[in-house]
């Protein structure tokens, strides 16, 4: 037996969410699927591949203001960024919501990044099964699956008449209506994306250092931010301190290790002045340096990188050209 | 695909590499899709066969070569991405005996995406007059039977009809989603400075916040430095992850600099774009 919701439960439902918090859901917006705080229920995309970005912009904003520092008559009062009202966000696939677990390690570890921590324990999520793989996407090969409950408060998924309700966690149990009726509804077989083969990724990573492979590589590579950006895992920022009317507000903003100057020392020495070696470095961090750090590849087989990339740098492909370097300079 | 072409361009490619005449070719590969292209750079005779063009060659490689100043390269251009070449010729930035050019007859390339490969021609190909390379060393293919579809800037002409709020509200919404990746910069062989003002601390030009005051500055100055420079491969609108109409900017500031000073960008290696330039002569009306 599984607890079912119906679509008009489900939307009744939303609409209380949505007067007692924040509710964020997918909308459409110019051609765009976005992640934005929605005031009415008809303006939630609720047939969706995934978003054109990720949720990650919640708990990492493009742009927050972490604290500002104010100077009164003879003293100064530093402001901690003001935390938000409760909030929900709804629809988030199962890679996604991985994505967000992963970044929890770095945010949450000691010290932790307060504001993240706050808006992350302040904040639920409601997964959304997936219906359908996409060509891009490869989640199984990476810890994950188009229904994994693992990293979510509650994991709805669709069916004929409604949807399947599982409550993972606690918090996710408080916020599910009362009187949900049970049914003989069972869960359907969840899609099956393409086999990105991982295995041995982390080891072999180790050897490949110094490969021609990424300056060759990195000659088609234009060195924008997109990857970074609509990456679920990826975390960089860069942080400047802006003075307005004696006041001082510390901003955070996304950056990523492709950008020239993200590396650029006080003095100007640039320690990865290459574009292989930047290029290098998103691989790097992603197969060996995260993992080795906190155990996981931190990828979710999304594949926001793979469709966005103007010049088409897979990083399925990628993982595959490794795995065969690895296995050549092993043997 | 047209196999002759691809053949020209594939022959031409091992004879230059074969003979130690370049380092390396920048040319088009099948990308990973199996459907759409995607840059490659061939540095082995034996890499040519995986040469391609068609259709779907829609980026402007022009931007490679200022990676490769140092060594003598070829390079597939379509005639758009031609114009890019002496833009870059004509700001010194390039050398012309350090590029071999494969020019190829251009019939026109359809919106790609990763995965999708659209059924009729962008919109710029539409208008375009230009089937033939403006600069190159070896023509590739057959000369395309074409006229001018469209009609040229209708899309700006409405833009400029439009009362000012309206144009407001809808830059403010498009540089709202703007997330300051700024693959507009890096895939525009336009822009090419060392230091970018988006990125220059002292003065600071721009803030770092992705927020729409920061985001709008971004755009209005990328685009300003443009003016007379683009040639219309429309690159930045292409990879732009949150699709901002850039060429809507791009192309009011191309048709403005053809009223005002009857130049477009590119077409010779010789003559000054119109802001490299001071004629005391030029008045522009500012004497009434």
């Amino acid at each position: 037996m599984n607890l079912l919701m119906s679509r008009d439960d489900l939307i009744h439902w939303l609409e209380l969410l949505m007067r007692e918090r924040i509710l964020l859901a997918p909308t459409r917006v110019q051609g765009l699927l976005l992640f934005q705080p929605v005031s009415k229920v008809e303006d939630i995309a609720f047939d969706f591949d995934n978003t054109t970005l990720p949720p990650k912009g919640w708990f990492l904003p493009p742009t927050e203001t972490l604290f500002s520092v104010r100077r009164g008559d003879g003293h100064t009062e530093l402001v901690p960024a003001t935390v938000e009202r409760e909030a929900v966000i709804f629809g988030v696939r199962p890679c996604d919501a991985k994505g967000i677990a992963l970044m929890d390690n770095p945010f949450l570890e000691e010290p932790g990044d307060t504001v993240y921590g706050e808006r992350r324990a302040r904040t639920a999520l409601i997964g959304l099964s997936c219906r359908q793989a996409m060509p891009e996407c490869f989640c199984t090969s990476m810890g994950s699956a188009p229904d994994d409950p693992s990293h979510v408060d509650i994991l709805l998924t669709e069916v004929e008449d409604g949807y399947i309700v599982r409550a993972v966690t606690e918090k996710g149990k408080a916020l599910l209506p009362q009187g949900l009726a049970e049914g003989e509804a069972v869960l359907p077989a969840p899609p099956k994306p393409q086999a990105v083969p991982a295995e041995g990724m982390v080891s072999a990573m180790r050897d490949l250092f110094s490969e021609p492979y990424w300056e060759l590589l990195a000659d088609r590579c234009l060195h924008c931010n997109v990857c970074a950006y609509v990456c679920p895992t990826c975390y960089c920022f860069d942080m400047r301190d802006y003075p307005d009317k004696g006041n001082i507000e510390r901003v955070r903003s996304w950056e990523s290790c492709q950008s020239p100057g993200f590396t650029r020392l006080a003095g100007g020495y640039n320690p990865r002045a290459t574009k292989g070696a930047r290029l290098r470095q998103r691989f790097y961090h992603k197969l060996l340096y995260f993992p080795e750090q906190f155990q996981d590849i931190a990828c979710v087989g999304c594949g926001r990188c793979v469709k966005a990339c103007p010049v088409n740098i897979d990083i399925r492909e990628v993982i595959s050209d490794l795995q065969q370097l690895g296995a050549k300079s092993g043997s | 695909m047209d196999s002759e072409l691809i053949q020209q361009i594939q022959n031409q490619a091992r004879d230059l590499l074969e003979s130690g005449a370049v380092k390396g070719i920048i040319g088009y590969e099948r990308a990973s899709d199996g459907l759409t292209a995607r840059p490659f750079f061939a540095y082995e005779p034996s890499a040519v066969e995986r040469l391609i063009f068609d259709e779907t060659c829609t980026h402007n490689l022009v931007k490679y070569l200022l990676d490769k100043k140092n060594e003598k390269m070829a390079i597939v251009v379509k005639p758009c991405d031609s114009r890019a070449i002496n833009l870059l010729l004509n700001e010194e930035q390039i050398k012309r005996d350090m590029v071999f050019i494969i020019g190829v007859y251009c019939p026109g390339v359809v919106e790609t995406a990763w995965n999708r490969k659209g059924q009729t021609q962008q919109a710029r190909c539409q208008t375009c007059e230009l089937l033939k390379p403006v600069v190159y060393d070896f023509l590739a293919g057959q000369e395309p039977v074409r006229r001018p579809e469209a009609e040229l800037y209708s899309d700006i002409l409405e833009m400029e009809a439009k009362p000012v709020a309206a144009k407001r509200a809808f830059w403010v919404e498009h540089f709202g989603h703007c997330i300051r990746c700024y693959a507009c910069r890096q895939v525009c062989p336009g822009c090419y400075c060392p230091e970018c003002f988006a990125e220059q601390l002292d003065p600071s030009w721009v803030g770092i916040r992705i927020a729409p005051k920061e985001n709008e500055l971004w755009q209005a100055i990328r685009t300003f430095h443009l003016v007379g420079r683009c040639i219309g491969c429309n690159e930045c609108e292409r990879v732009c992850p949150v699709d901002i109409p850039l060429s809507l900017l791009n192309r009011k500031l191309e048709k403005e600099v053809k009223e005002l000073f009857a130049f477009e960008a590119g077409l010779s290696p010789e003559e000054q774009p119109p802001f490299a330039t001071f004629k005391k002569e030029e008045k522009l009306g500012l004497e009434e």
